[in-house]
């Protein structure tokens, strides 16, 4: 038996003295290493709608137009110049560049842009339909030109079709015949598992093993290699202005000419994404380096840890995001315009800032982020929180106020003493019936632990002026199915990711989405800005469209249908010493960097290259396979001389 | 009754097991909220767009109606499609249970390999430092929640030592080197599988080490054993021999019993350390709302459990002569 | 004296008395939770509503913190004493709801025997092979709301088939004793005989089942919180373990190692308990 403990021991101190050393490549590459926190679903571009799909496959597809990168502008992009209209933009001609390639070499014509539309409009593709319901037809004119007709023209025809996805029609024809003979046709399409996807972008299908990690490899032919963004300035102060907002963007600047240059690559041989389900795996991992990028956000509790290694970098960007919370206006007291406000005035949005956010985010005033600054307006009504922010006797006595106008009255009145607050009883509704008590439903703590802080602390301050309100955890698709389809709530906190363009104004609040799975749950109704959202969404100069924008949140502000909660800053991590050119865009996520980044020394690829014999620690392995032998053979004695 | 007809009739218990299993799976499912679309909140997806989506999955349809087919198809051994990743289940279960059996078979193996060897041995020191200080300790490893326990142990054996990588199944280097050998793929794998087998196991040998000690303690007051004193033998083949061997016996059972609470470790364990097992997917089907896929992953969860019980219920009967089927 | 001889038992079995120390610190903990909060104010030191003016996020251990905060610079030692308040509630309960549920099974399928036997014992076959931890999981998801109430009562039912199988097989042999004969000549009804004399026997196994159940429930519980399952608006020490790992703090010792301790801790002292019991209950372990 004792021979058996000196046996592991000895093993485990053996394993302690295995070199461990640098992993080589594999390849004779520099691989641009991404820690994921979930592979993709599939390869189907027509099945994919989540996040860590379209962080793979979101390479290989390219679309006419495009959001140039740091400012947002809308660019033709496999198009040539911007659409042709027709004076009652029922009609749009795009031309497309010559020259674009397929990897398999083949050119990238309208044919492959009608094709992708026909299958877009035929089959109802879950994703892209809200921009293709309004696409009459789509013809090829000639193998560059490409005709739109359209039932009405919806600013969403710029910023939502014409960014669709383009796919090959020489690989999809075959399927796409298939489907369509099929029992299922939708099905079948979306259950094509697109082993071999046909990429015209930046990168090229590589190697998936389910489960570990996923590989792509750069498109030597890329069309828009070398393609460069410029952006000049007029003065220097300006040039800072934006670079301020923007960390990580000055290594592109060049101040003496008052000039950014973006050059597209991409620069690196492929990028590996490898899979960690825990965030403090994926740190740890970017902390030994074995990883050069997690494509997440990760939580403000590392930033300590991370800050110590002076190859990693944290980059913080508010996210294009909103939480909020909303009302069923169907029942009372949230019918009631005043009730709602009182309750905005009674939530200090300063606190949520600056406690529950720590500081990473911003309050919001309006559902659209302060972030996006062509569409935000910075001039809404806050319910105290404009400026410095009312103290919480002046909230809690502006809400009393408030109530009393609106007819509401306590059993027990809120009284205020100097800075001190005696919490009301029993609040009593203008038609004499005492309100209810309800729930605030909120997503639990499972990975965002601050939506439901912010929840809780709405529930102390409510209960201040009485209102017998429980912030109460519930599962995401509980809230969803209640409020969505079966619009039994009351109150609920929940967050949107939303586009740069805000039709979601219309999207939230425009009446008729009050149906079972539309947006508008809450049941809202103001004629006039369902007027205003309708000429929103209809084509005409962008101008126009800022400034009903702008009236629209000022109207949601008054309302508060809505009421805008807060949006979070997200910091990611990556290390600089491999590679160089993170930087923000201002808004979303650095990943947009991937394509311009640089390997900062090739040297160090090269030397493990050649080291690929006594790279990864193979020693590792051997020490443990030894060691494994070297127990089991132990053991067995032992236990053979045990018996004997 | 013979051993086959025993095992025929464990089968059949196994069988009817496994329909409950289905059954309760079935309506929790169903009862739950959320569907393949509630992960879809996304103002670009109209009602429309869901209801295509939807119907995909047959969810249209009444629920006796989904029950029927549900309990068909799964008799077919056919158990839908994915709602996260719109494969058939199946394709998914084929991928992942290897790798549960991989790690949880050594894993519950090298455990009871601990504990039956000190159980035997405390039991023979009964009263002395050693029984005192393993049982403390192992209770400790008993109570320490072992997600906190994998947590510590990558930190300590990745982070701080580098000697044990931070987990997943293999290094993605490696295998993407089309110059590996084999056999350097295999040792791989073994290296990820090192450190989730020892916090298992760590973890879990107490339950057997006390079982042992408590059997072994019941088998040293037995006639044979001072029957044996008496002979003169020599202590350590009194203890291995006789005594051992028979206490051998009631640990098989227990291993059984507690395979369905092993179950519990090994899901946390995938989930510590990225092992793509079924024991991970089942929490991240449960969290994608992901109900076909869940169910099939509880449901070989539970054929694991029950055929373990099985093996274990027949090598009872093989080992101890006494019993008649 | 029975009691006292039990102690003696209890007592010289080594690991009893250290598991009551142990269990009588954490009593000591849960009591004082609240004495501490008061003492020190409510506004600052409540472990779930506390605002402390000065330290607003994470902070290492200090005279103002004896355990640093948390990421809302809540005090540490507040929510790790009202963890043990929570920890003592749930465990208790849910091992208390399943021993009995296994208890009455138990009596009832022993007791009377043939088809209820043979019915509740199929069922308790059936139990014992599923897999608790990943059923609760799904379960817990199921219903949508996370209460901690709701975990306890899926522990509850989840795990009382041991219990049930144990006094099936002690009710057996109680009821060929010769005074339950006797009880049954004299008239008794199955109720009595069952209530008076058949429960009492089984009782000092039903504490042990008791003591042996808190653990799991502890740490099932843990676990749930950990997966994200939990209960945000009760402190327990699985829920502040979420915390550390939901805000990036995996990795704070500070935050980190008193609530897996603790858990371990406690856990640790009802398993010692229950080896001590089982020394009084099971005399074949006594030593020779």
């Amino acid at each position: 038996m004792r021979l058996l403990y000196v046996a592991i021991l000895s093993s485990l101190i053996l394993f302690t003295l295995s070199p461990t050393q640098e992993p080589s490549y594999g390849m004779n590459s520099v691989l641009l290493k991404v820690g994921m926190q979930d592979e993709p679903k599939t390869l189907n571009p027509f099945k994919a709608s989540d996040v860590w799909t379209w962080n793979v496959i979101g390479y290989f597809y390219e679309s006419l137009y495009a959001y140039k990168p740091l400012t947002f502008e809308v660019i033709p992009w496999v198009a040539d110049g911007y659409p042709e209209f027709s004076d009652d933009y029922k009609e749009a001609i795009v031309h497309i560049k010559r020259g674009i390639k397929w990897e398999d070499g083949t050119e990238l014509t309208a044919h492959d842009v009608v094709f992708t539309a026909k299958i877009m409009m035929e089959f109802k593709i879950p994703r892209y339909w809200s921009s293709w319901e309004f696409v009459e037809s789509v013809e090829a004119l000639d193998n560059y030109t490409v005709k739109f007709k359209l039932k009405e023209c919806r600013v969403t025809f710029m910023e939502g079709t014409l960014m669709s996805i383009i796919v090959q029609k020489k690989k999809w024809e075959k399927i796409v015949d298939e489907a369509k003979r099929s029992e299922d046709p939708f099905n079948y399409l979306t259950e094509y598992k697109n082993e071999k996807p046909i990429s015209a972008g930046p990168f090229v299908f590589g190697e998936w093993k389910r489960g570990s990690y996923i590989f792509i490899k750069r498109n030597p032919n890329y069309y828009f290699s070398g393609y460069k963004f410029n952006y000049t300035f007029q003065t220097l102060e300006e040039m800072r202005e934006f670079l301020s907002s923007r960390p990580g963007l000055e290594q592109y600047a060049d101040f003496e000419e008052k000039k950014i240059t973006l050059t597209i690559g991409p620069f690196v041989d492929g990028i590996l994404y490898k899979i960690y389900r825990t965030t403090d795996a994926a740190i740890l991992a970017l902390d030994k380096g074995d990883i050069d990028y997690i494509w997440w956000p990760i939580q403000p509790g590392y930033v300590k840890l991370l800050k110590e290694n002076e190859n990693v970098s944290m980059i913080s960007t508010p996210e294009n995001g909103i939480r909020y919370l909303a009302f069923n206006l169907r029942k009372d007291p949230f019918r009631i315009k005043e009730f709602r406000q009182a309750m905005a005035y009674l939530i200090d949005k300063h606190f949520i800032r600056d406690r529950i956010l720590q500081g990473l985010g911003e309050y919001l005033c309006t559902v659209v982020p302060p972030g996006n600054k062509a569409w935000y307006n910075p001039n809404v009504k806050c319910y105290g929180d404009e400026g410095q922010g009312m103290s919480r006797a002046e909230r809690v006595r502006k809400a009393v106020e408030l109530l009393k106008k609106a007819g509401f009255s306590w059993e027990v009145e809120p009284r205020i003493e100097g800075d001190r607050i005696i919490p009301g009883k029993g609040l009593i509704m203008p038609n004499g019936e005492k309100v209810p008590e309800f729930d605030i439903l909120t997503p639990p703590a499972d990975y965002d632990p601050l939506r439901f802080e912010t929840s809780r602390r709405i529930q102390e301050w409510w209960r201040e002026v009485g209102v017998p309100v429980t912030a109460q955890p519930t599962s995401f698709a509980t809230i969803t199915q209640r409020v969505f389809k079966e619009w039994n709530f009351d109150v609920y906190v929940l967050g949107w990711r939303l586009s740069l363009l805000p039709d979601y104004l219309r999207d939230f609040f425009h009446s008729s989405q009050i149906i079972k799975d539309g947006y508008n749950p809450m049941g809202y109704y103001n004629p006039e800005l369902d007027k205003l959202a309708d000429e929103f969404v209809a084509c005409g100069p962008r101008e126009e469209k800022v400034k009903i924008a702008y009236r629209l949140q000022e109207i949601i502000a008054e309302d508060l249908p809505y009421i805008p909660l807060y949006s979070q800053s997200n910091i990611e991590a990556f290390r600089t010493d491999r590679f160089k050119g993170w930087f923000s865009q201002g808004l979303g996520s650095i990943s947009a960097s991937i394509s311009y980044l640089k390997p900062v020394n090739t040297t160090t690829s090269e030397v493990s290259e050649q080291g690929g014999e006594k790279g990864i620690g193979y020693e590792s392995y051997i020490w443990a396979l030894i060691s494994i032998l070297a127990i089991s053979l132990v053991t067995t004695l032992a236990w053979r001389r045990n018996r004997r | 009754m013979s051993l086959a007809t025993y095992i025929i009739k464990r089968t059949i218990q196994i069988a009817i097991t496994l329909f409950v299993v289905i059954t309760i799976l079935f309506f929790l499912f169903r009862v739950m909220p959320g569907d393949p679309t509630a992960f879809l909140l996304d103002p670009k997806m109209s009602p429309e767009a869901k209801e295509i989506i939807r119907k995909q999955f047959g969810l249209d349809k009444p629920l006796y109606v989904q029950y029927v087919l549900y309990v068909r198809n799964v008799l077919k051994g056919d158990f839908g499609t994915s709602f996260y990743y719109g494969v058939p289940v199946f394709e998914r279960i084929k991928e992942l249970l290897p790798n549960t059996l991989l790690l949880w078979v050594p894993a519950i193996l090298l455990s009871y390999f601990i504990g039956i060897n000190v159980g035997r041995r405390i039991a023979w020191k009964r009263g002395s430092k050693e029984e005192y200080i393993m049982i403390v300790l192992g209770l400790f490893f008993l109570g320490m929640p072992i997600f906190w326990f994998g947590m510590i142990m990558i930190w300590l054996f990745y982070h701080e030592l580098g000697i044990f990588p931070a987990g997943g199944m293999m290094t993605p280097e490696l295998w993407l080197d089309p110059s590996t050998p084999l056999w350097k793929k295999v040792a791989d794998i073994v290296y990820h599988l090192l450190l989730p087998i020892i916090t298992l196991s760590i973890g879990g040998f107490a339950g057997s080490m006390l079982l042992m000690r408590n059997s072994m303690l019941d088998t040293l007051r037995e006639d044979y054993i001072t029957t044996a004193r008496a002979k003169g033998l020599k202590e350590s083949v009194i203890r291995d021999k006789h005594a051992a061997r028979n206490a051998m016996l009631p640990i098989v059972t227990a291993m059984s019993i507690s395979l369905a609470f092993s179950a519990g470790g090994g899901v946390l364990t995938e989930t510590i350390f990225s092992w793509p097992g079924l024991g991970r997917e089942i929490v991240q089907a449960v969290l994608n709302y992901d109900y076909p896929l869940a169910q099939a992953a509880f449901f070989y969860i539970s054929v694991i459990v029950l055929f373990a019980n099985l093996v274990a219920d027949v090598l009872y009967a093989y080992l101890d002569p006494r019993i008649k089927y | 004296m029975r009691f006292r001889d039990s102690w003696e038992t209890f007592r010289r079995s080594r690991v009893g008395p250290i598991g009551l120390m142990i269990l009588l610190v954490f009593v000591l903990m849960a009591v004082s939770g609240p004495i501490y909060v008061y003492i020190r104010g409510e506004e600052i030191y409540h472990p779930l509503k506390g605002v402390d003016p000065v330290i607003k996020g994470v902070s290492p251990p200090s005279i103002r913190h004896p355990l640093g905060t948390d990421h809302l610079g809540r005090d540490l030692l507040a929510q790790l004493m009202y963890g043990a308040q929570t920890s003592f509630l749930i465990g208790i309960t849910a091992a208390a709801m399943a021993v009995f549920i296994g208890t009455s099974v138990g009596l009832t399928a022993g007791y009377f025997g043939g088809a209820i036997d043979n019915l509740l014992m199929r069922i308790v076959d059936i139990m014992m092979v599923l897999p608790g931890l990943p059923l609760i999981i799904i379960t817990a998801a199921a219903i949508g709301k996370q209460s901690i109430w709701i975990i306890v009562f899926l522990i509850a039912i989840l795990g009382w088939a041991g219990t049930a199988r144990v006094i099936r097989s002690q009710t057996l042999s109680l009821r060929e004793r010769p005074f339950v004969e006797a009880a049954r000549v004299a008239g008794a009804s199955d109720t009595r005989i069952i209530f008076k004399h058949i429960a009492p026997n089984v009782l000092p196994l039903t504490t042990l089942y008791l003591t042996l159940g808190i653990p799991g429930v502890i740490i099932t519980e843990a676990a749930i919180s950990f997966l994200g399952l939990g209960d945000p608006s009760k402190v327990s020490w699985g829920m502040m373990l979420q915390w550390a790992f939901t805000t990036g703090n995996t990795y704070n010792p500070y935050w980190l190692f008193p609530p897996g301790l603790c858990i371990t801790l406690m856990a640790l002292a009802f398993y010692l308990i229950g080896r001590g019991m089982e020394e009084i209950i099971n005399p074949r372990l006594r030593e020779i």
